[in-house]
Formats: C-alpha cells, structure tokens, sequence
C-alpha cells in the first residue's frame, strides 16, 4: 500500500483581516486632521482706495450698522431676515445693485459677518464696505 | 488502508505583529500632529452658515484679538510693522493669501485699520476667516 505523504495545509499566519481596520483609521485619522487648518470664510475683494467707482443711485443700497448691530436702510432700522428679504427685492429690480455698508467703528465684528453673510447668500457681486465716517 | 481522517486544526491568527503595526500608528499619529501644529490666538471665532474654502497654497494669518491687538506668526505687531511683513511676504511669495481672523466682539475700528494697510499694498483678494456654524 503506498502512503501518500500528508499534504500539510498552510495556516495563514499572517492574516491582514486586522489591517484593512486598521487602513481605514488612518484614511479616518489624515481626512479629519487635513481639515483641522482649513480656513474657511469669506473672500472678499476690497475696494480700491485710490480710484472710487462711480455708480449710480439707483444701483446703490446704502446699509448703516450700528454700534449695537442693529442694521438700517435709508434710517429705517430692519431684521437680518427682513434686509434679505428687501435685497431680494431691490436684486431682482435692479439686477446691478451695489451693496454698500457703511459700519459703525464700535461695531461688533460679529455683526458685519452677519451682514457679509446675506451679502454672499445673496450673491450680490458688487458689494463694498467702510467704516463710518471715512471718506470713498 | 489509508487514514484518510483530516485533522481538524483550529485556525491561527498570529497577533504578534499587531502591537508593531500599534506603535507604527502612533508614531505616525504623533508626526503628523507635530507636522499640523498651527499657531493660534485666542480668540472667540465669528460664526456664519454659508462658507467656502479660502486655504490657498501660501498663507499669511492676521489675527486680531477683541482688545485691537494685531499679532503675525505670533508676534504682536502695530501697523507700520504689520505693513511690512505683508509688503515682504508678498515680495517674496506673490500670490500669498492673506487671511484676517478677528475675534467675534472685536470693534470694526481695529479690523478696518488692518483693511486700510493692505488697501495701501494694493492687496485687494482677502480672505476673512469665519468658523462654520453648526
């Protein structure tokens, strides 16, 4: 009788099953630290200070804020939610409006984010900003 | 007549390679927070709902804490200097973004006197960091 010789099967000693979990947490771990200093914000274009443009009264939305924040249009004291409600308006008639905001120097950062906020949901390009009492 | 009865052997995970892989990782995970590490004032960031991505390749941070202090890498800095790093920075990486970070109850006054020096660089693209609003 011939004996055959016993096949010896291969464990798997090195099984990888735990490095795929392992794979991923690091994948996990670079995508969360990648975004830790991401700055993320508004990228406005600053007005030139040399040469002011020229625009037309119609086309321009003066908006005062105030040392509080409170936010006016032609003295009339409104909610963020009624200024884009307005802009929505005034965007829709005139398709070219400028949005200037004339900031009080008290005034909260906060605040003005705020406003730039409605500014850029909005998507009113022209848009420009200073502070009270400057000349531009 | 031939055994033909397998063995039942239980399967083996060798485990010894995993505290490697462990201390690998951590090293790894130390690295690159060593790598990451930004410098930061404190400062309470405003928030806002719609946001987009200002990062660029090069960046210059300018951080203005609620009190007007205006700092760079930092050092806390007055105006004439502040102009100066940018003026130099920009020499020296033309296409450098600049972000203005302010501390949400920070007075428009000190924000605009960072405005007013890089209206005067001829900087007009500025990046003005606020945090997502969650």
């Amino acid at each position: 009788m011939i004996r055959l010789p016993e096949r010896r099967k291969i464990d798997d000693p090195g099984s990888s099953g735990a490095l795929n979990d392992l794979s991923f947490i690091l994948i996990i771990f670079f995508i969360v630290i990648a975004g830790f200093n991401i700055n993320k914000g508004f990228l406005l274009t600053l007005p030139d200070a040399e040469r002011p443009r020229i625009v037309q009264t119609d086309d321009l939305v003066k908006c005062r804020i105030d040392a509080a924040g409170t936010v006016s249009i032609d003295g009339n004291a409104l909610s963020v939610e009624k200024l884009e409600n307005l802009l929505v308006e005034k965007k829709a008639k005139w398709p070219n409006m400028t949005f200037l905001l004339i900031i009080d120097e008290d005034c909260a950062w906060e605040h003005v984010v705020r406003v730039i906020h409605e500014v850029r949901k909005l998507r009113i390009e022209n848009f420009s900003f200073k502070m009270d009492g400057e000349r531009r | 007549m031939i055994d033909l009865k397998r063995r039942n052997r239980r399967p083996l995970i060798a485990m010894s390679s995993m505290s490697d892989i462990g201390f690998l990782l951590l090293i790894f995970i130390m690295l690159i927070s060593l790598i990451n590490q930004r410098y930061e004032e404190p400062i309470e960031y405003p928030e806002a709902k719609l946001l987009e991505k200002t990062q660029e390749k090069d960046n210059l941070e300018i951080w203005i804490e609620a009190g007007g202090a205006v700092s760079v890498e930092g050092n806390r800095v007055t105006g004439e200097q502040l102009e100066l790093i940018i003026a130099q920075s920009l020499a020296e990486t033309p296409g450098i973004r600049v972000h203005v970070i302010a501390d949400k109850n920070a007075p428009y006054r000190h924000i605009d006197s960072v405005v007013k020096v890089l209206q005067k660089l001829q900087l007009r693209v500025v990046s003005f960091v606020v945090k997502e609003e969650l």
